[in-house]
């Protein structure tokens, strides 16, 4: 059947000129972030062993992942994410290096799921992970890291909410809830389904304070204040020492002059089995979806036999773009700087080419005609796709302007 | 794209009616929706307030997407959907059940039937009410309207769908079998939404709140002047 020849499959999308442009521009900013804060860039393959990502807990659910056989009839999957093969990579060709380990990337990843609107099956992402550092100061420099990163893509005005998953973990222990009713619980604190909630409160019988903590979970942002508040409602050590934790992130991003974007959403309880500490969305205008998304994960690594605590974040390159597009900021079109032709004969040609090598080593972009257009001809090519400049060599070996 | 504007998406019919009284009666300026038009989106460039009129089960998707800020929309569509948003408010109206029904008969041997075959226009909530909750095998039937019409010709063995009054099934001669969930209208809201614009949607949300406890408070008093 060939009625599929002209499309593209579901989820996976052409980039054409002016897009890849800023696509490559953004990658780069991002990538000289990294590089700057002494993040090592790694590459790994497009193709990973299935049992990578299905190791112990399933890193990653299986309906997502895209699926083939080798030869030998071993499962292959797609890269899904930048995590888990750095997880792998540090707890095997990187065993001898001594943490931490700073390690980053650029790379297309492939899951399957709904596509439709942004939600696309091969999408880039541009995270770091910071591999064997247990403090406040490795999830605050993966915080700053990012925030700069949004910045350098060309991002101004966005929003950084940052939870802690132990808080809820404390408490889903401190009341001794089952695994369903901590699973309902985590859903619904996540969704604010704020009636729902007040319901199960009353279920599992929580008074006073409890019951204050709970219902506040959701609805509560802001900064130190919203520490202050838990802290006097909750007494378990596992959640007051998520909110010391979290009080420690928020003074070295202070220090770092780096609070004002930041805000501090204990509702926030996604992937409690992956997640361990910390956890990280970005926000800004003109998209649905967060921008940004990581957290720590301390028992990722540990999954391939190195016991490494870490923490690290992604950023959605594809969303950033739209956003940026929908906040009134569409890539620059792509064009040259210069058309350049010649007339007839060998001297023209190679005066041409040598005016040419000397103006892209200053960094311009310079197309060269291989049509044999005329001077007239070359204005009106020029016209037709925005190049601002037309020059023409002649014989005599002078390049001039047409 | 206007950033400073609030979009807000409504169910077409009598839930965005049921809506918009409420947010008036929360002293939110709805006048720009009340225009009798057929345009589907509704401005109010003094309040940057803009209505969208949508099909209420696209409404969450709207939402999801960030296309809306906020919405109005029923439980039943919410479960059938399942898109990831923020419910944060249960507006109380549009009161009514999931259910599963079919001829008396059936009353307490559902499970009895292998295979059941269910009508329904939601085949989301049916499946997981039957597969996840039940641990039953079904055969899904979609249909788009009159779904009590399926038992009566031997299309499905039962139908899963709303009931308000029970009257159109008694009349069939259908009863009510087993409730899946209680329905009402709910406000939903972006979750990048929610967090950007703040400081127009929490103050919004907290107006309808103590609408919606004014709302409560009264009529506990009328049943207690009872």
């Amino acid at each position: 059947m060939s009625q599929w020849r002209f499309h593209t499959p579901d989820g996976v999308a052409d980039i054409l000129p002016d897009d890849c442009a800023r696509m490559r521009e953004i990658e780069s900013s991002i990538r000289q972030v990294f590089r700057r804060r002494g993040f090592a860039e790694i590459r790994t393959p497009g193709l990973e062993y299935y049992d990578v990502y299905a190791t112990g807990r399933g890193l990653a659910p299986q309906e997502d992942l895209f699926k083939f056989f080798d030869a030998q009839g071993r499962i292959l999957a797609l890269r899904y994410d930048g995590t888990v093969p750095a997880a792998r990579l540090a707890a095997t060709l990187l065993r001898d290096e001594a943490p931490p380990l700073r390690l980053s990337y650029v790379e297309p990843m492939f899951r399957y799921g709904e596509p439709g609107g942004i939600r696309q099956r091969e999408f880039t992402q541009a995270g770091v992970e910071l591999m064997g550092a247990a403090s406040p100061e490795a999830d605050a420099e993966v915080l700053c890291t990012a925030m700069e990163a949004l910045r350098a893509a060309g991002l101004q005005d966005f929003q950084v909410s940052v939870g802690q998953v132990a808080f809820f973990k404390g408490l889903r222990e401190a009341w001794g809830l089952s695994a369903e009713e901590a699973d309902l619980l985590s859903r619904l604190i996540d969704s604010k389904e704020m009636v729902a909630l007040e319901e199960m409160a009353d279920r599992i019988g929580l008074r006073g304070d409890d019951r204050e903590a709970l219902l506040q979970m959701p609805s509560l942002y802001g900064s130190y204040e919203v520490l202050d508040r838990m802290e006097a409602l909750v007494g378990n050590p596992v959640s007051r020492d998520a909110l010391a934790n979290l009080r420690g992130i928020l003074e070295i991003l202070e220090d770092a002059g780096q609070l004002s974007a930041v805000s501090v959403d204990l509702g926030m309880l996604r992937s409690l089995d992956y997640y361990t500490g910390m956890i990280v969305k970005g926000f800004t205008y003109g998209i649905g979806y967060p921008i940004l998304s990581g957290g720590r994960y301390d028992n990722v690594v540990s999954e391939f036999g190195r016991t490494l605590s870490s923490t690290g974040f992604s950023i959605g390159v594809d969303r950033l773009m739209s956003a940026l597009r929908r906040q009134g900021s569409p890539p620059a079109p792509f064009r040259p700087d210069v058309l350049l032709g010649a007339g007839p004969g060998r001297a023209a040609r190679r005066a041409a080419l040598l005016w040419a090598d000397a103006a892209r080593a200053q960094g311009r972009t310079v197309a060269r005609d291989v049509g044999g257009l005329s001077p007239d001809g070359l204005r009106a090519e020029a016209e037709a796709r925005g190049i601002p400049e037309v020059r023409y060599a002649t014989a005599d070996g002078r390049v001039e302007e047409a | 794209m206007d950033r400073s504007y609030l979009t807000l998406a409504l169910s077409k019919g009598r839930l965005a009616d049921q809506a918009l009284e409420l947010l008036e009666a929360a002293g939110i300026d709805c006048r720009a929706a009340r225009v009798e038009s057929r345009r589907l989106i509704l401005e109010d460039p003094d309040a940057k307030l803009r209505f969208i009129m949508a099909k209420p089960a696209d409404v969450p998707t709207y939402v999801e997407y960030g296309a809306a800020d906020l919405g109005v929309v029923g439980k039943d569509t919410l479960l059938e959907e399942g898109r990831q948003l923020y419910e944060v408010l249960n507006l109380g109206f549009g009161a009514c059940r999931l259910c599963v029904c079919g001829p008396e008969a059936l009353q307490g041997r559902l499970d009895r039937i292998p295979n059941k075959r269910v009508a329904t226009k939601y085949p989301r909530v049916a499946r997981d009410f039957f597969e996840l909750k039940k641990r039953e095998s079904v055969e899904i039937i979609r249909l788009n309207g009159s779904v009590e019409l399926a038992p009566l010709v031997g299309l499905a063995e039962v139908i899963v769908d709303i009931v308000e009054s029970g009257r159109t099934l008694k009349e069939n001669g259908l009863a009510v079998l087993e409730t899946i969930a209680p329905v009402s209208a709910r406000m939903v809201v972006n979750r990048v939404s929610m967090k950007m614009k703040a400081d127009r949607i929490a103050p919004l949300l907290a107006a309808v709140r103590a609408e919606l406890e004014v709302r409560r408070s009264r009529t506990e008093e009328r049943r207690h002047d009872r």
